[in-house]
């Protein structure tokens, strides 16, 4: 789950060729992917692990690393 | 604390507390009819839509009137309406978001309805009630079921800096920019270019520290009893972008829009169009009428929304081209951006005042 995440991630957000994605990467407090991103994040969640994170879940508090992601993926 | 909050909603505006307890009665029926019946949907959009209606009814019904009659006034055959404004009760937008998102984390399963005291204390919680910030029931319900919790002495010393922090940023920096700026917005024609811009920046500056400063006194009066509430502003004019900007200012006015607008009206849809244009130009028109039922408001968010249009497709060029532009990650290209972000933002407060 974490690398298909992280693969997505990196395809489609990171605008930095250079930048090193990892678990523990913070991705929405350090600005690497913006609301819209994480608007595409959900549906690709949903499409690729058939669970729907409701929005106020996809916070910075929770939603700010990979790890955090499957967390909360298999909370739901 | 709940009788406490309508004492206070009381002594300012009596026709709100009706207000309030009417509201609480509906959404927490809503809300149990949700949560106990068999139409969750359903009892969710008539909920949604009721709370709708009411906010509607005290606070846009004139304004629609008025844009309707001025639309009908090209056609003179046609009758024009007439309806009496109603006051507006104290808080009422702030009280009806925060019962929508409640019905809406219910639907979403992210949090239950609570007991009806508890959820009459979110409602009405004095020291948040009149200009937020927009908690969400799902923070402040463990906090208010924690009977155990007890006062403690370092809550004070807490609060208190937080309060003392917030009437400085309000009575200091905020009047005293505004002792200076108001003149010049009340006759700027008086006033050359020059100090009509620097008058803009000014009042960039007085918003921030007014609203700033409100949130901070907000904070630190619930931080007195006992309760944490979310935090509002975050060095918004250093953010590098206007989606960062959104990120860090009003930040519980932002959350909501974002998570009760723009990620609904986002989902399933693949029109590019739609989603860079059309969804945050409506989520930010709307986040504009929130703010005062005048159409210089929507201007205002529809500003805030083109921004943001723009900032996404940016975004979609720098990805296309990652390594072309790999000036975009060096430190001067970002205190432009942050510098940019500064200035459209406050050319943005023009259409607000």
């Amino acid at each position: 789950m974490e690398e298909k995440l992280i693969d997505f991630i990196k395809h489609e957000f990171v605008t930095d060729a250079d930048v090193e994605i990892t678990p523990e990467t913070k991705l929405i407090s350090s600005g690497l992917i913006d609301s819209f991103s994480l608007v595409s994040l959900q549906s690709f969640i949903k499409k690729e692990f058939g669970k729907m994170i409701p929005a106020p879940k996809i916070t910075v508090e929770s939603f700010d690393t990979v790890r955090q992601m499957v967390d909360i993926i298999n909370q739901f | 604390m709940t009788v406490c909050s309508l004492g206070f909603i009381w002594y300012f505006d009596q026709k709100a507390v009706y207000v309030v307890i009417g509201l609480t009665l509906f959404t927490y029926f809503i809300a149990y009819w949700m949560e106990k019946g068999k139409h969750a949907g359903l009892a969710h959009t008539i909920g949604v839509l009721g709370l709708l209606a009411v906010l509607i009814i005290f606070k846009y019904l004139g304004f629609l009137t008025g844009t309707i009659n001025s639309l009908l006034s090209f056609l003179h055959a046609l009758p024009v309406f007439h309806f009496e404004e109603l006051a507006l009760p104290l808080g009422i937008s702030y009280i009806t978001f925060k019962y929508i998102s409640y019905l809406t984390d219910i639907r979403w399963k992210i949090v239950s309805g609570g007991k009806l005291l508890d959820f009459a204390c979110y409602g009405s919680l004095f020291t948040i009630f009149v200009a937020g910030p927009i908690e969400r029931f799902e923070r402040l319900k463990p906090q208010l079921e924690a009977k155990s919790e007890k006062f403690k002495p370092e809550y004070l010393e807490i609060a208190f800096q937080r309060i003392v922090y917030g009437l400085a940023k309000k009575l200091i920096l905020a009047d005293w920019l505004g002792y200076f700026i108001n003149p010049v917005w009340q006759n700027p024609t008086n006033y050359s270019a020059l100090i009509r811009i620097a008058a803009l920046f000014g009042y960039s500056f007085q918003i921030y520290f007014d609203f700033a400063g409100y949130s901070d006194i907000a904070i630190g009066s619930s931080r007195l009893f006992g309760l944490k509430i979310m935090e509002n502003f975050n060095k918004p004019y250093l953010a590098p972008n206007i989606s960062q900007f959104w990120r860090r200012w009003h930040i519980s006015l932002s959350d909501w829009i974002r998570d009760y607008l723009f990620f609904p009206l986002s989902q399933g849809k693949t029109n590019q169009f739609w989603l860079i244009f059309c969804v945050p130009v409506i989520s930010m028109g709307l986040c504009g009428l929130w703010h005062g039922a005048a159409w210089h408001y929507v201007i205002w968010g529809i500003w805030h929304g083109v921004g943001i249009s723009i900032l996404q497709c940016w975004n979609l060029f720098k990805r296309a081209h990652k390594k072309k532009i790999a000036f975009v990650s060096k430190p001067w290209f970002k205190y432009c951006s942050t510098a940019l972000t500064f200035v459209y933002v406050t050319a943005g407060w023009w259409w607000f005042r």
